[in-house]
Order: structure tokens, then C-alpha cells, then sequence
């Protein structure tokens, strides 16, 4: 089958290409065709389609790598991110970005789908790197305020990139994966022989693993290291930021996965933190995509939980039915739905900053009467991930709790609630203070055509997904591996609880909450030692190496001026060690005279043969 | 066949020496004819012997015993040798080609530049034959018979300027030569009083005590120890350690230029050749590892180290261009002693040997050639444009560009500068040195490029980066390179009115530099050469036997 050897990558880089070229409506034609087009072959190529190739070398030699790998996690990122990809497109044309914004968008995207229909690290690890570079691209494109933040956002995704890197170099020295690994160390596309199982905990050595949850921890945005998330994407342009806010984090739980199949304890918890840290933080924000931005945090925090729980080692692994698979099922089905309601949500926040002009939810309100479909669509997606029942976040988000709970890990469990908690209650703070509270003076028209089109797809397919989570459940891996009811009276009460919780909280901190003003992250305090630091890491080497250089060029000048008048030196030596008062000629003579004449020397030679004959025969 | 070459090899030479005096009773200048004749013939059985001795699988050891078999071994091998044996194997086969090439090619300087006389050329040969003597020979009192016929020969070639200055350098060569040579001459006869055996593998079988009639090893006699601390001061008299070095500076420097180019390459090699020969092949490893022994050899590498470190600083307060290389050579016989001791050192291991070894035979190549190729071109500029000092260097490359080109591709094999083969030799001295593990040697050795550098620098500054002395150019504007320019400023020390440059000079200059080059690329060529050489002094072997 042809199409089964189009690596969707190389369909949508060559869309890009053209995009920049062509005139801007044929082009974004063309990129919404593309990216339909890869959701066609993802949906049409099966499982085990691969290409092979081998790098730097003959067969014997030189590495073997599968630069397109069909399975049922790439297929699922496929679909969903050509689909996202293909609204996003129609979005940005609707919004009016231009050609070249929407061709570094394209490269993105590709990038992206590189990264996950790649069957071996390296693929994975290039197509990683280069995500990174033109995701900066993107928001560098956007000038202004974005490009400090897409310089530090680079500056983090080199180091992340880098880690990762390392870890894959570890990891493919590991004497346990070369014995493991039939000759194929990088490749762990499990249509391909010698493939290596397990992931980074294939290694002996705990190295790999912990630089791989770090690096890729920097993309999925760990506690600690998420700060680029809020610090980006607020800045760029608003379709931008539709973009961004699905590719990066859920290629990142993606590669979590390749690296930790197994998952992880810590992994888990940490999941945890972030969706209790993210949810809260963002609470504080009144900058609309800065909030959304701290939601990508915590709803990614729920995908790494459930990465981290898909080990069957990870808490209680189930009897007849695993929870491990749950998990693991739960995670790529809520990086399916988020990126479906995350995407909308900043469409939705899109058009109020496109029609108002306006970024924090202190110079709006009261949109809700002006921009009826926005304020409906929003509303969808706002129910959507805070886990109402009936919209699709519900279901996944359900499926990683549920794990959670029935694996016994209490301490997640009331992490994750106390995640939901605070999700529903910032977006119960957003959609308040947009769309409910106060009024806005001036004409506001609602959505243009091609943006509300793109807003009623989406929130369609929220809805579509969470009315009936069969559809979605086709799709996701483990399929009859475990077993999940999603409309349970305890779910069902389980999700209104929450909301209602948060409804009581949020009667009593409205007041609060508004005037929050501007709340420092932990960047704050790193882009400080970053900056003093640098500074004085590159002053001390500059002093430094301007000192040796004085020291060097002293040194090459005594040792020229010696060259060039050996005997002045000698008697300033001979002055130095004997005193002053023996020079007779007035301390300027020209002359050294030392040689020896014959009998001297016949002298010197009896004297060294007396030296040898002692020394041999005496001592 | 092949055993004959040896001895030919020596005779051709020497009778050669009669033919100038001879003829040149018939007819006016045929010195130097005749002495092309004869090197060339020997240069050819040069070629043929080294192919004798390396075209087989590993290197052949040919001997050819003087007088025929009647006076060689009889019976067992324990049978001591009753004639003398000459030796050609890896080792002197290599030296047997590096003297035939350079008494070829330095005829070239001698052509126009040297001095001129029949009787010049006679001492020439002589001096040819005296050194394949010592290279060849393989017994320990025949080896100061060459010894002497190569030093009288160099002191009257050192004294055919008949100026006065060269007269007393000759005399004082004549005199501290011939002190060496004596002491040298006093050892043998130690080892003579309690072997019985001059022979070098008889001396070394006896020393191990392998014959029957000797009661063990006698590593630990005094009468043996004695006879290696005369022997190692009389040599190293002759290969001019610091501070046995006194006579070189001068002779080198009163020399007439040719004279200086040819022994600057091989004479002082003879020296350093034969105490590598004895201490490897004759006392052997197992001599210095017995007792206290080591300490000898100790106190031979504090001479060296003391050799490379005032060797170059000396240099480097030198005016003049010959004395200044004259005292390089002290530095670089110092490093080329410190091999050959670092090689039996009981520190060392087999590496420790193996690599100290190759740097030794590749420095005394590399040192020949480039040392020799260093005084060509020296007496080339000097030739063509009076410059001898320092300082009347300013600037010359503009007006001399081959030659200096020369001098700077020679100046940097010197200081041990890639690829070159004095790179090579540097490098396995100083990765030998470095498996002892004996840290003050590593130090002086790594040390003794940086000394190099010191004046090798101070004269490529010279040539290229400062303009003319003012006064001190002797005429304006651009002269042609090439044979006919006027030369001969001031005070230049030129004989048989000889004062130009000649092609021969700028050819000899030029092809050293470009064969400093190439043989840096040869170096696996060359260690595979020494590598019998190398198993020997490993095995503590009286032969130098076909490799494995």
C-alpha cells in the first residue's frame, strides 16, 4: 500500500513549504488538506506499516533506524493531531495570520508528527530537536514581548533536548540493552526484530532513565520546569498559541511513554503535583492564556499520572482485569480529549483577544450577551476539562482517577481530585469574569465564519466524545485489557461533586480572585541567577582569560628580550645570586666568555671519570 | 656474496684515499672526481648490503670474518672468534646508508664550497671508510682502531682551512679526542683482563657467564664495572655530552663549511652509535639490572639531561650560526644518550625499551640528516651572502627564500615539529621515557623541544619578521638567488676563494628539508626497521638477529 510508505511528516513539511510560497488562501487550503490528509492515512494505514533504514554505515555497521512506525499510540497522535492541526489551520487563516506564521506552523506540526511515527530514539530525538527549533520559530515570528520569552523557551528546550540526547547515548551503551538489543539498540518499534522492551528502565544503569524524566520532563513541563509554558504562550499571535498549546506537551507525554512504558512511582507523583500545582496557579492569573497555559500543566499532570501508573509493579496491578492498562489508556485518552478542549479553549480566548484586543480578564466582561457562540463553545470546553459529566474530559480524566484509586495510591488520588477541584474552579473564575460579570463598552462582534466553523467542529466532537465514549474507547490502546464503565453512579456523582465543591468555593473567593494581580512563578527567582550568574560566568572567563594572556604575553616577552641579549641576562642572574660589585667593566660588558680550553677540559674529563669510577666501584 | 660487502664497504674507501695523492701527481684537481667515483660505487654497495640485510623476511645478520673462516669460530658457538668480525645487521645497516648518502651528497657543497686539494679529498675518504669501519665492525678493540682513524682524519680535515684559528680547534680536538678515545681504549682492556675476548658477542656471552670456564655472571666484578665507566666517559667524550663537549663548538665552528656539514652528520653519530652498541649488545639490560648498577647508568643520564638543558641554553646565546648548531648537537646527543640509557634502565619495562630504542635509531637518522642539512644551508647563506652571524639574518628570506625556506623546515625538524622525522624520534624518546615512569628524564625530554624552540625561533623571527640591519645589508636592492651573486661581506671566513653560491649548495639545502618531510611520514617504515634491533636490546641478546 503506497500510502503506508508517506510518512504524514514528510506530507505536511511539504505542505509548509508551499503554505510560505503560494498566495495565503490557496495556501492554507493547502495546509488544511494536508493535515486532513494525514488523519485520512492514520485512519487508513494499519498497524505494522514501518520504513527502515541504516544510518551512517552499511547493514552491519551502521545503525538501523525506523523513521516511520505505525502502532496504535502513533496512530491515536496521528489522528488528533492532524485533525487539531486542520482547525488550527482554517483558525489562523480566519484570524488573520499570515502565510509565513502559518509555514513555521506547518514545520511545527511536522516536526511534531515526525516525532511520533518515529520507531527508534534517534528519529525521535531529531524530530524532538527540531520541534523545539521552529516552535521558537513561531513565536519568534510574532516579534515583540515573545521574542525574550521565545529566547528563554529555546534556551530550555536545548537543555531539555539535550538531556534527552544524553540519555539516549547512555542508554545505547548500556551493556544491558546491547545484550538486549540484537544489534538494533536504537529502535523499539515493536514491528522491528531486536527491538528493546522496557524502554530507558532496559538499562542497567539508572542514568538513562533519570536524564530522560528530566529532558523530557522540561517538554510535559514537571513542576519546577514548566515555567517556559505560562512565560510563551500568552505572547505570540493567538492562532500561535493554538498550535502550541497541543503539539509540545502531548508529543512529551507521548515520548514519556516510549521511555517509561512501564511506567513509574515517581513519574506518578509527580503527575500529581502538576495537576494540583497547575490547577491552583492558574487560579491566581488573569492574563487569559496565561491561565490556560498553567492548565496545559496541570491537565498534562493528569497524562503523566497515568504514564506513571501504567506499570503493573506501580501500586496494586488488578487480578483479572489491569489497572497498569487503564492507565496507560487513560493517559493517551486524555491526551486525545485535552487536546481537543485545550485547543478550543484557546480558540475561544482567540476570538475575544481578536475582537477586543485585550489579554487579562481585569478590561473585559460581560461578553457573554455580545458573543453568544463564543461564550457557548467555551462553555463546552470549560466542561469539558474540568470533568462534567457528559463532556469528553470526563471520560479520560475518570479512566486515570479510577486507576489511581484502584491501585490504591490514596495520596494521587486526593491529588488528582484536588486537581479537579481547582480546574473547575478557575474556569468557573474565567468564564465569570468573561463572559458573566460586568459589562464591556463598544461594539463586540461575535466569532468571524471560518473561526466559528473551527469552534463548532471542535466543541462538537467534545461533546460527540463525551456523550459516547465507545467512539473514543475504538481508538485507544489495551482494548479488552481492562475494563472501564464510564457512567457509574460513583463517577456520576464524583464529577457534579467536584463542580459543586468548586461552585461553594468559588461564591465565597469571587471577591479575592479578581484582583489578584500579578503572582511570581519560580522563574522569577532561575531567570535572576541565570542572568547574574551568566554575567558572571562570562566576566570571570574574560578576567581570566585576560589574565593568563598578560601572564603568557610576559612570559613570550622575557623569553624573546633573553633570546636577544643572552649575556645581559646572565649577568643580571649572576648579579642577583653573587651580589652586586663583581661586574668590572661597569656592569655593561657584551661579552660572556666561557669557553674551556684544552686543559681545562682534560681537567672536566678526569673529574667525570673520577665521579663514574667512585660511584661504581666505591658506593 | 653478500659477506664480502661488509669488508668492501671499507676497503673501497680507503684505497680510494690513495687514488687522489696518486693521481694527482699526473694531473691538477681530479680530487673530486675521483671521490664522486668512489662514494658512488659506494653508495651503491651501501644500497646493496642494506637490501642484503632487510630484503629477506625480518633483517639478515651478514658476517664476514677478516682473513676467511680460519681465524672465525670454530666448532660450538662457545668458541671464542680468533680473527676480527665485521657485522652488518638492522642496526649498522641503517648508519652504513646514512654515511654512504651523506659523504655522496655533501661532495655537492664541496664542489665549489669546500676546500679544494687533492689531499682534502684523500682525508675524505679516509674519513668515509674509518666511519663504515665503525659502524661495521664487531669487535670492541678494532672499534677504537676505527675510532682513531676517523678522529685523526677529522682533525686534519678540520685543520685544512690552515688558518690559525681552525689549527687550534684541530689541536684541541686532537688532544680531548684522543683522551677519549684512550679511556675508551683502557675499558676494553678491563673487559679484555677478564674475558679474554674482544669480540662484542664473545665480551657480552663471557659478561653472562654462558662459558664454561667462567663461574657465573660477571655483572657484579669491579674489573667489569670499571671497564663501563671508562668506556661510557671516552665515548661519551666522542659524542660530546656536556660537560665532555668542550672541543665541538670549536671544531665545528673553525671547520671549513663542507667539512662541518659532513661531520656534524656522521662523526659524533659514530660516537653515540658505539655506546649504544656496547651498552645494548655488549653489558646488555641484565648488566644494569644486577646490584647497584643502575646507578651508572644514572649518573650517564644526569650528564644527558645536563647535556639537553645547557646544550640549548648555550645555544641560545650564541652569535654565531655554526657555533649556535654546533651546541644544538650537544642538546641533541644528550637526548639521543638519554634513550640509549632509559632503553636498559631496569625502571622500564619492554615498552619502556622497545619505544626508547626506536627513538634512538630514528634520532640518530633524523639527527644526521637534518643537522647535517641545518650546517648546508648555514654554509649556503653564508656562501651567498656573507651572513654568519645572528643578527646579519635580518631579513634574509626575501633575498633567499629557498634557503631559508630550508633553514626553517630543518630548524622546525629540529625542535620536534610534525611531520618530520625529528617529530618521530622526539616522540618515542619522550613516549619512552614517559613508560619509566623516572619523572626528572620525562621533564627534561618534554622540556628539551620548548629549549629548542628558544633559539630555533629566534632565528625564523629573524629571517622572516625583521627587516635588514641597518648598515648591515651588504648591498641594495634585490639580489637573484642562484650561483654568481656576489657574497663575502666582512670578516667572512672563506677559503680557495671560494665565495659564491652554487646550485650544489641551494640542491643539498633543499633536498634535506624536503627528506626531513617525507621521512616523517615513513615512521611505521622506520620502526619497522628497528624493531630487530629493539627485540634484541628486549631479549638482552648479544646479536642483532632477524626480527620476529
Amino acid at each position: 500500500m503506497v500510502l503506508g510508505l508517506v510518512p504524514p511528516a514528510v506530507i505536511v513539511l511539504t505542505a509548509a513549504l508551499l503554505v510560505a510560497v503560494l498566495p495565503r488562501d490557496i495556501g492554507h487550503a493547502i495546509g488544511i488538506a494536508a493535515t486532513l490528509g494525514v488523519v485520512a492515512i492514520s485512519w487508513l494505514v494499519p498497524g505494522g506499516a514501518h520504513v527502515t533504514v541504516t544510518l551512517f554505515g552499511s547493514a552491519d555497521v551502521g545503525f538501523r533506524a525506523v523513521l516511520y512506525n505505525v502502532d496504535v499510540f502513533s496512530r491515536l497522535m496521528g489522528l488528533i493531531f492532524g485533525f487539531i492541526g486542520a482547525t488550527a489551520v482554517l483558525y489562523s487563516w480566519a484570524s488573520d495570520a499570515d502565510s509565513t506564521q502559518t509555514a513555521f506552523a506547518l514545520t511545527y506540526v511536522g516536526s511534531s508528527l515526525g516525532a511520533v511515527y518515529a520507531g527508534d530514539w534517534l528519529t525521535l530525538i531529531f524530530c524532538w530537536e527540531l520541534m523545539a527549533v521552529t516552535s521558537t520559530l513561531l513565536v519568534w515570528h510574532y516579534g515583540g514581548a515573545a521574542v525574550r520569552a521565545g529566547f528563554r523557551y529555546a534556551v530550555l528546550h536545548g537543555i531539555g533536548g539535550s538531556l534527552l540526547l544524553a540519555a539516549i547515548i547512555w542508554y545505547l551503551t548500556d551493556p544491558a540493552v546491547v545484550a538486549a538489543a540484537d544489534g538494533n539498540p536504537l529502535v523499539f518499534s515493536s514491528h522491528v526484530d531486536g527491538a528493546v522492551e522496557g524502554g530507558m528502565l532496559a538499562a542497567d544503569s539508572q542514568v538513562p532513565a533519570i536524564l530522560a524524566a528530566v529532558g523530557i520532563g522540561v517538554n510535559v513541563g514537571f513542576v519546577g520546569l514548566h515555567t517556559w509554558l505560562p512565560d510563551t504562550y500568552p505572547r505570540p499571535h493567538v492562532a500561535a498559541s493554538v498550535f502550541l498549546c497541543v503539539y509540545t506537551t502531548k508529543t512529551g507525554v507521548y515520548g514519556m511513554y516510549r521511555a517509561f512504558p512501564d511506567g513509574h512511582l515517581w513519574i506518578a507523583y509527580m503527575g500529581g503535583a502538576m495537576a494540583v500545582f497547575g490547577a491552583f496557579t492558574a487560579l491566581l492569573q488573569s492574563d487569559m492564556r496565561r491561565l490556560l497555559s498553567y492548565h496545559i500543566q496541570s491537565q498534562v499532570g493528569y497524562m503523566v499520572a497515568g504514564v506513571g501508573l501504567a506499570g503493573a509493579s506501580v501500586g496494586y496491578g488488578g487480578a483479572k482485569y489491569y489497572y497498569d492498562a487503564l492507565a496507560a489508556a487513560g493517559a493517551f485518552g486524555h491526551v486525545f480529549n485535552h487536546i481537543l478542549y485545550k485547543g478550543l479553549l484557546f480558540m475561544t480566548v482567540g476570538v475575544i483577544i481578536y475582537r477586543t484586543g485585550h489579554e487579562t480578564l481585569d478590561e473585559i466582561g460581560g461578553l457573554g450577551r455580545k458573543m453568544p457562540l463564543t461564550a457557548i463553545t467555551f462553555a463546552v470546553a470549560a466542561l469539558s476539562i474540568s470533568g462534567f459529566p457528559g463532556f469528553n474530559g470526563f471520560v479520560s480524566k475518570g479512566m486515570i482517577i479510577g486507576a489511581a484509586e484502584k491501585k490504591h495510591l490514596d495520596v494521587l488520588w486526593y491529588l488528582l481530585l484536588l486537581g479537579g477541584v481547582g480546574t473547575f474552579l478557575s474556569f468557573i473564575k474565567l468564564g465569570y469574569f468573561a463572559f458573566v460579570e460586568g459589562s464591556y463598552d463598544g461594539t463586540v462582534k461575535d466569532a468571524n465564519t471560518g473561526q466559528s466553523v473551527a469552534l463548532v467542529s471542535v466543541a462538537g466532537l467534545c461533546v460527540l466524545f463525551g456523550l459516547f465514549p465507545d467512539l473514543l474507547f475504538e481508538l485507544l490502546p489495551f482494548q479488552g485489557e481492562y475494563e472501564y464503565h464510564t457512567f457509574t453512579i460513583p463517577h456520576l456523582a464524583e464529577g457534579v461533586g467536584l463542580g459543586l465543591i468548586a461552585l461553594v468555593a468559588f461564591a465565597v473567593l469571587k471577591g479575592p480572585l479578581h484582583h489578584v494581580g500579578k503572582v511570581p512563578d519560580i522563574d522569577y527567582a532561575y531567570n535572576r541567577a541565570f542572568f547574574y550568574g551568566g554575567r558572571a560566568l562570562i566576566v570571570g572567563t574574560t578576567e581570566a582569560y585576560a589574565a593568563v594572556d598578560r601572564l603568557a604575553v610576559r612570559f613570550v616577552r622575557t623569553c624573546y628580550w633573553v633570546g636577544n641579549n643572552p649575556t645581559v641576562a646572565v649577568q643580571r642572574v649572576d648579579r642577583r645570586l653573587l651580589g652586586p660589585g663583581r661586574a668590572a667593566d661597569g656592569g655593561q660588558a657584551s661579552r660572556l666568555y666561557l669557553r674551556a680550553g684544552v686543559g681545562t677540559t682534560v681537567l672536566i674529563l678526569g673529574a667525570v671519570l673520577l665521579l663514574f669510577l667512585t660511584l661504581s666501584l666505591l658506593l | 656474496m653478500s659477506e664480502l660487502l661488509p669488508a668492501l664497504l671499507i676497503v673501497l674507501p680507503i684505497v680510494g684515499a690513495t687514488l687522489p695523492l696518486g693521481v694527482g701527481l699526473l694531473r691538477e684537481n681530479v680530487g673530486w672526481s675521483i671521490a664522486a667515483l668512489v662514494l658512488s660505487v659506494e653508495a651503491g654497495l651501501a644500497a646493496w648490503l642494506a637490501a642484503a640485510v632487510y630484503g629477506g623476511e625480518g633483517a639478515a645478520r651478514i658476517v664476514h670474518v677478516l682473513g676467511g673462516e680460519t681465524f672465525g669460530r670454530r666448532g660450538a658457538t662457545e668458541n671464542f672468534v680468533v680473527g676480527i668480525e665485521l657485522v652488518a645487521d638492522a642496526f649498522s645497516g641503517l648508519m652504513v646508508l646514512l654515511v654512504a648518502g651523506v659523504a655522496l651528497a655533501v661532495l655537492a657543497f664541496a664542489r665549489r664550497g669546500g676546500p679544494r686539494g687533492n689531499a682534502f679529498y684523500s682525508g675524505y675518504l679516509l674519513l668515509t671508510g674509518g666511519l663504515m669501519g665503525l659502524f661495521l665492525t664487531g669487535d670492541l678493540f678494532n672499534l677504537f682502531v676505527f675510532l682513531e682513524i676517523v678522529g685523526l682524519t677529522t682533525y686534519g680535515l678540520v685543520a685544512s682551512d690552515r688558518d690559525a684559528e681552525s689549527a687550534v680547534a684541530a689541536l684541541k680536538y686532537l688532544v680531548i679526542g684522543t683522551t677519549g678515545a684512550s679511556l675508551y681504549l683502557l675499558g676494553v682492556g678491563y673487559l679484555f683482563l677478564r674475558t679474554g675476548a674482544l669480540n662484542m658477542v664473545d665480551v657480552s656471552r663471557s659478561l653472562a657467564g654462558e662459558p664454561e670456564w667462567i663461574d657465573g655472571a660477571l655483572y657484579g666484578d669491579p674489573l667489569v664495572l670499571a671497564a663501563f665507566g671508562f668506556i661510557a666517559v671516552g665515548l661519551m667524550t666522542k659524542a660530546a655530552i656536556y660537560p665532555l663537549h668542550t672541543w665541538q663548538p670549536d671544531a665545528y665552528a673553525a671547520a671549513p663549511d663542507a667539512v662541518t656539514v659532513y661531520i656534524s652528520a656522521l662523526v659524533s653519530t659514530g660516537g653515540a652509535y658505539a655506546f649504544a652498541r656496547v651498552t645494548w649488545t655488549v653489558f646488555t639490560s641484565e648488566f644494569f639490572a644486577v646490584g647497584q648498577n643502575a646507578r651508572i647508568l644514572e649518573l650517564v643520564i644526569v650528564l644527558a639531561c645536563l647535556s639537553v638543558v645547557l646544550g640549548s641554553g648555550l645555544a641560545a646565546m650564541q652569535r654565531r650560526l655554526k657555533r649556535l648548531f654546533a651546541y644544538s648537537s650537544v642538546s641533541q646527543f644528550g637526548l639521543i644518550v638519554i634513550g640509549v640509557c632509559v632503553a636498559v634502565h631496569p625502571a622500564g619495562g619492554t615498552q619502556a625499551t622497545r619505544l626508547a630504542v626506536y627513538g634512538v635509531v630514528i634520532h640518530l637518522l633524523g639527527h644526521g640528516l637534518v643537522k647535517g642539512g641545518l650546517f648546508a644551508t648555514v654554509g649556503a647563506l653564508a656562501h651567498g651572502t656573507g651572513a654568519r652571524r645572528v643578527r646579519e639574518y635580518a631579513g634574509l628570506a626575501k633575498r633567499r627564500p629557498f634557503l631559508s625556506g630550508s633553514l626553517a623546515v630543518l630548524g622546525l625538524a629540529i625542535v620536534g615539529v610534525p611531520p618530520t622525522i625529528g617529530f618521530l624520534g622526539k616522540w618515542y624518546l619522550a613516549v619512552g621515557a614517559l613508560n619509566t615512569r623516572l619523572w626528572p628524564v620525562i621533564f627534561v625530554v618534554f622540556a628539551s623541544t620548548l629549549l629548542t624552540l628558544l633559539y630555533v625561533a629566534r632565528l625564523l623571527e629573524k629571517l622572516y619578521f625583521d627587516g635588514p640591519a641597518e648598515g648591515a645589508a651588504p648591498a641594495a636592492g634585490p639580489e637573484p638567488e642562484g650561483p654568481g651573486a656576489p657574497g663575502g661581506a666582512d670578516g667572512a671566513v672563506i677559503t680557495d676563494g671560494a665565495g659564491s653560491l652554487s646550485y650544489g649548495m641551494i640542491a643539498l639545502a633543499v633536498s634535506a628539508a624536503v627528506l626531513t618531510v617525507l621521512l616523517g611520514f615513513a615512521g611505521s617504515a622506520l620502526t619497522d626497521a628497528a624493531q630487530p634491533i629493539a627485540q634484541a636490546v628486549i631479549e638482552a641478546a648479544p646479536e642483532v638477529s632477524a626480527g620476529g
